[in-house]
């Protein structure tokens, strides 16, 4: 599973007052890279709120791990969706937008995920420094 | 100057008019409750979902919907769409629903009849788009 992104240049954001709204809608705007196997489930739209994705995928992965046998990802700004549904200790993925179901074990997918998550985190700290202090891109992204 | 900013400008102004003046908000009344579309938010439903938006992966609004219309839009679905609780810890709520008729097209270009609208807690709309 080859999860990642593209992160969009921002200069107009001020890090150090960017709420939870913010990171889930406007701000932290890029692209998904999400192959897994054979199946690709990108999503090249420029406007995808990267720390909402890696936060919501973050908990979808929890839920899962949990027991849930499916939850489904909504992407913001259309109805389009990523779906994951759990068979023993594996995960089917499937989107709205792309052909096909993919196959990944939970373990895998976690690990992803928590990989994902901790390169965006670092990405935004190193190129805007306020971010790092900031408690809604803590609360979503991790304190590191 | 870009024709777009030139007619959002121009949209956001009559939108000042119509609405709110003094605090720059305008108010959609509803049943129940009111929400409010602030003018960045209007400024972003235009720049994504407007029917001459270059955003891809996004729902179009049909050519010819107005502010006005857009604002009616949103007041029935909040009013009269189905209302669910936003997914996975994104605060705020989702509201759905199905105008029978085309207001715009999907992220396939097809025919979309339905508007989803977000609320944030503060009764704000975050976002609005034909699906």
């Amino acid at each position: 599973m080859h999860l990642d992104y593209r992160l969009n240049e921002d200069r107009e954001t001020d890090w150090s007052s960017v709420t939870e709204e913010d990171l889930r809608y406007r701000v932290a705007l890029g692209n998904l890279i999400f192959h897994i196997g054979d199946k690709d489930f990108s999503a090249d739209w420029d406007w995808i709120p990267l720390v909402d994705l890696a936060a919501s995928f973050a908990e979808i992965i929890r839920k899962l791990e949990g027991g849930s046998s499916s939850e489904i990802f909504e992407f913001t700004e259309s109805d389009a969706w990523v779906r994951f549904q759990r068979k023993g200790d594996k995960v089917l993925v499937s989107t709205s937008y792309g052909e096909g179901v993919a196959e990944i074990a939970l373990h895998s997918a976690s690990a992803a995920v928590k990989s994902f998550r901790e390169r965006l985190r670092s990405e935004l700290d190193r190129k805007h420094p306020q971010a790092a202090h900031n408690a809604a891109v803590r609360k979503l992204l991790g304190a590191g | 100057m870009n024709p777009r900013l030139i007619a959002a400008l121009i949209l956001s102004f009559g939108l000042l008019l119509t609405a709110a003046p003094a605090t720059g908000y305008a108010q959609v009344e509803t049943s129940a409750d009111q929400v409010i579309l602030t003018h960045s938010r209007l400024q972003h439903i235009i720049e994504r979902h407007w029917s001459d938006s270059t955003a891809t992966g996004a729902g179009k609004f049909q050519a010819g919907i107005t502010v006005d219309s857009l604002r009616d839009m949103i007041n029935e679905a909040v009013r009269n769409g189905r209302a669910r609780h936003n997914t996975h810890g994104r605060p705020g709520t989702l509201y759905e629903y199905d105008f029978q008729r085309q207001i715009g097209t999907t992220i396939d270009g097809g025919p979309a009849t339905r508007l989803r609208v977000v609320v944030s807690n503060r009764n704000e709309v975050i976002t609005a788009f034909p699906f």
